[in-house]
């Protein structure tokens, strides 16, 4: 069956039936939510294990089973490796992966994919995995790929179920509180797996630092954890600002962030209030530089700027910029020490940044929001999971939720990857639909949505370069020689979900790639 | 005997060519993506050795995300290496409207003639002149290699302002320099180290000569000679005179500095920036300021331009495209001017209807040289609206 997006949908994949995507919001819900696992504890119950391989026991782990975690460690993470390789010894076989996101740090899963230690993952795929499961055959179920906002509604639905999460927690007690912004390494907020210490069967905290009762701020709370367990490492944080985040000093990227600026500026948001999110990439780092600059020009102090925290977003709240920054992740270390100084930097977990089976999400308030894609295409489409050769390279993040909630989202990319062309007919694969994207900036000029003539009438009033992506994708064109398609085959090796839980796209095996 | 020949880098944008003699002809490419972006290449590839005669060769490319002019550069480069092709017939000149002499040139930008990924993207950044390097910026091993380049990215991209490329002095290979760009067509060519006026006309003879073996328009080619030694500073007058392919005569600090051992500074440079103003302003034609090297300081930048404007500069040389705006905003007219200048106008046609001689706005009376330079700074302002600067 066909989607709202004309996507080619299987009426099941894997287990699950499957839902086609019928637009931005069209299944908004109003009915009962699936019921958190309950359990109780007697009052001198003593949850300190010795050792992960003793929370496993403890937990009755076993062959099948689904295991979580978050990515606050981002490529400094220490605790997934560790725990499947203590299931690994284990002899454990068939594991789902539930992860908020995957780093290369975690490359070694593929490994465990050819032991069979894990056969499913739902979450996030990033570049060794991803291109490895793309191979086909590798999964006994295709990937589920969620937004971070998708995923919090979908444990919440009950749309997957959860047997054991293990929560990195940089400082912890003995009864199960734990925050992720005191301790020996600090690493930002930890309440992406909040969701999954509500509603898992078994909750294991896993800490560095063990600190007497009661430790607070309680991200995570004592009544949602069965174990507590102490390591030597959780994390380094030293590797929590890497990949993405690098300032830029490519003339064309600055010059998009430039462009990007100057569209703020000029689209009617640009006022007392403003509230705007970046991503992590180096464009929209520069991008939010250049808008503090503007800020002060003007005279303008937004209310606030979301995170992942930034170096960028904490220099605009410390000059009095903006009001406030509302942070699901830290970016850097920068963002992590601030979050522990500044009450104006505020925790939010993805729930209220972005479930969509909620009653709002931090993501409406949004008046801008500049993101990045590896593909657009001429009806706005943004792809951001696999890339023109057709591997599934990325996660979504929180890419969908941040889209549909800005007044104004800003796609902010270079027309060329090398010798490849970002502006396509049709993207590979649809992350994002077009029609929650507005505006389309690169170097070559600035596209805007056609049902934002409103904004297109005022970047033209104030001078700026507005053309057609057909413009732009024509002028791009003539400098390389068409790309030929990757050679799809029949087996989908992954499932795009909206961040409501329909699906919006699938992704299909790369013939020919090893 | 076997021959070879290599071009190219392995940084990102370029690609690395080598070429040896064969009995067939046989193309080998390697690339990220492979699948999707080699048979592109290899068309490319082809295309080129096409125009070379179609040699046998064994032809091998590493790509490292190079855009089609590169690899036709760099192919090209090899082959004639390998074959010592001195060049190949001029069958290729592409299509461009000629400058015009009095457009807006508020800024120069440079890139370096031999380095795919600082000449990518080169004009979209908005300058009014994009100025390609072939002389300081590439070294001497590289300069046949930046020669194709330059002349390959000329030919592909319809660069929406003027181009200019920087040849070599003409003893120092700048010939070969003409020869080879001038199938792409630049708007005009400038001259570094100018110290005379028989500098320029030699230059010019030899392009009265290339645009006729090229079918060139004669004439269509301008020049811009560089000021940047004291020799030059004192018969800049001579220099700026001395064709009519000028149209604009820059300043180059850093050469001229040297050459009188002074230290950079505002005094130090003030002789020689009046000089070429003065000399510009006697031949009718633009005058454009110096670089200014130092990219992390945007205010040094902005006081410097503003110097530059106030001396009577037209323009200014810029090493990052980050520079421009300043640089723009520096040599733009500003709103008062423009209403000012329209009031200049406004005032002198009303007199002229009244039959009146003399003009007067504000009880100021308005002399004819102020009318003249009201209706030019008109027509500038006119001219950078239009141009969407």
């Amino acid at each position: 069956m066909k989607n709202a997006l004309g996507r080619e949908i299987p009426e099941r994949i894997g287990s699950r039936e499957t839902i086609p995507y019928s637009g931005a919001f069209a299944s908004l819900r109003n009915d009962r939510k699936a019921a958190r696992h309950q359990k109780g504890a007697p009052r001198d119950e003593n949850k300190l294990l010795p050792s992960i391989e003793a929370a496993i026991e403890a937990t009755g782990l076993s062959d099948g089973m689904t295991i979580s975690f978050h990515h606050s460690f981002r490529d400094g993470d220490r605790v997934i490796n560790q725990v499947l390789d203590v299931c690994a010894r284990k002899g454990l076989k068939d594991l789902r992966l539930l992860p908020t996101a995957l780093f290369p740090v975690h490359a070694g899963i593929v490994d465990h994919i050819k032991s069979g230690v894990v056969s499913r993952i739902e979450g996030s795929m990033n570049g060794p995995i991803g291109a490895f499961v793309s191979q086909g055959g590798k999964l006994s179920d295709p990937a589920i790929l969620r937004s971070h906002g998708g995923r919090w509604r979908a444990v919440e639905a009950g749309d997957v179920e959860i047997d054991v999460v293990f929560i990195a927690a940089p400082q912890a007690d003995a009864y199960g509180n734990a925050t992720g912004i005191k301790g020996k390494t600090p690493c930002g907020p930890i309440a992406f797996t909040a969701v999954d210490a509500q509603y898992a069967k078994h909750t294991v905290v896993v800490t560095s630092d063990l600190a007497p009762y009661p430790v607070y701020p309680m991200e995570i709370q004592q009544g949602w954890v069965d174990y507590v367990v102490v390591v030597d490492e959780i994390g380094d944080p030293a590797n929590i600002a890497s990949g993405t985040l690098r300032l830029t000093t490519s003339p064309t990227r600055l010059l998009i962030a430039q462009m990007t600026t100057d569209a703020v500026v000029h689209s009617g948001y640009f006022v007392d209030g403003f509230s705007f999110q970046g991503g992590a990439g180096g464009i929209s780092l520069a991008a939010t530089k250049y808008l503090g600059d503007e800020m002060e020009k003007a005279g303008i102090v937004g209310s606030f700027g979301m995170g992942g925290g930034t170096k960028m977003l904490v220099d605009l709240l410390h000059r009095g910029l903006i009001r406030a920054i509302l942070d699901g992740q830290a970016f850097d270390l920068d963002a992590v020490r601030s979050l522990s100084e500044d009450e104006a930097h505020v925790m939010i977990d993805p729930g209220m940044y972005a479930n969509f089976d909620s009653r709002g999400c931090a993501t409406y308030k949004l008046d801008a929001a500049f993101l990045g894609a590896t593909e657009v295409d001429l009806d706005f489409n943004v792809n951001v999971n696999t890339h023109s050769d057709g591997l599934l390279l990325h996660g979504i993040g929180g890419h969908q939720d941040v889209a549909a909630g800005a007044a104004m989202t800003m796609i902010t990319i270079p027309t060329l990857r090398g010798r490849i062309p970002v502006i396509m007919d049709s993207v590979t694969t649809v992350t994002t639909p077009g029609e929650v994207v507005d505006v389309i900036v690169t170097e070559r000029g600035i596209a805007v949505n056609p049902k934002r003539e409103d904004l297109k009438d005022r970047f033209v009033a104030a001078g700026l370069p507005v053309r057609t992506l057909a413009e732009i994708k024509h002028e791009v064109d003539a400098m390389v020689q068409p790309v030929s398609k990757p050679v799809f085959g029949e087996e989908i090796v992954a499932a795009i979900e909206w961040r409501d839980g329909t699906t919006i796209d699938v992704v299909r095996k790369v013939e020919g790639f090893e | 005997m076997a021959m070879g020949g290599v071009a190219g880098s392995d940084a990102k944008g370029d690609c690395l060519v080598s070429v040896e003699s064969a009995d067939a002809l046989q193309i080998d490419i390697r690339t990220k993506a492979e699948a999707l972006v080699a048979p592109g290449i290899q068309m490319v590839v082809e295309r080129t050795l096409e125009q070379l005669g179609s040699p046998k060769l064994t032809v091998s490319v590493q790509d490292f995300g190079s855009l089609d002019y590169v690899v036709s550069a760099r192919t090209e480069t090899a082959v004639r290496k390998a074959l010592s092709l001195a060049a190949v017939d001029p069958n290729t000149v592409v299509e461009r409207e000629a400058t015009a002499v009095d457009r807006p040139r508020r800024s120069r930008l440079y890139a370096p003639g031999n380095n795919p990924r600082l000449l990518a993207g080169i004009d979209v950044h908005g300058a009014d002149c994009v100025l390609l390097d072939l002389e300081d910026s590439v070294p001497l091993s590289e300069k046949t290699s930046a020669q194709i380049l330059v002349k390959h990215l000329l030919a592909a991209i319809a660069f929406p302002q003027d181009v200019w490329v920087r040849i070599n002095e003409q003893d120092a290979g700048g010939e070969a320099d003409v020869r080879e760009v001038l199938r792409g067509r630049p708007h005009g060519l400038c001259l570094p180290k100018a110290e005379s006026a028989d500098d320029v006309i030699r230059l010019s003879k030899f392009l009265d000569e290339v645009e006729a073996a090229y079918g060139i328009e004669p004439g269509f080619t301008k020049i811009m000679p560089i000021i940047e030694t004291a020799r030059g500073v004192l018969r800049c007058e001579d220099i700026a005179t001395a064709d009519p392919r000028i149209v604009m005569v820059a300043f180059g600090a850093e050469d001229y500095t040297r050459d009188v051992g002074a230290i950079r500074s505002r005094p130090s440079l003030l002789f020689a920036r009046s000089m070429i103003v003065a000399a510009a302003t006697v031949a009718g034609i633009q005058a454009s300021d110096t670089v200014f090297a130092d990219l992390s300081d945007t205010e040094g930048l902005m006081k410097e331009t503003a110097l530059a404007r106030e001396l009577g500069f037209d323009g200014k040389g810029a090493i990052n495209p980050r520079q421009l705006v300043p640089i723009h905003e520096a040599f733009s007219p500003t709103e008062n001017e423009l209403a000012y200048a329209a009031q200049v106008v406004e005032a002198a046609e009303a007199a002229e209807r009244a039959g009146s001689g003399a003009v007067a706005l504000d009880g100021k009376m308005i002399d004819k040289p102020v009318l003249e330079r009201a209706k030019r700074l008109l027509k500038y302002g006119a001219q950078l609206a239009q141009g969407g600067m």
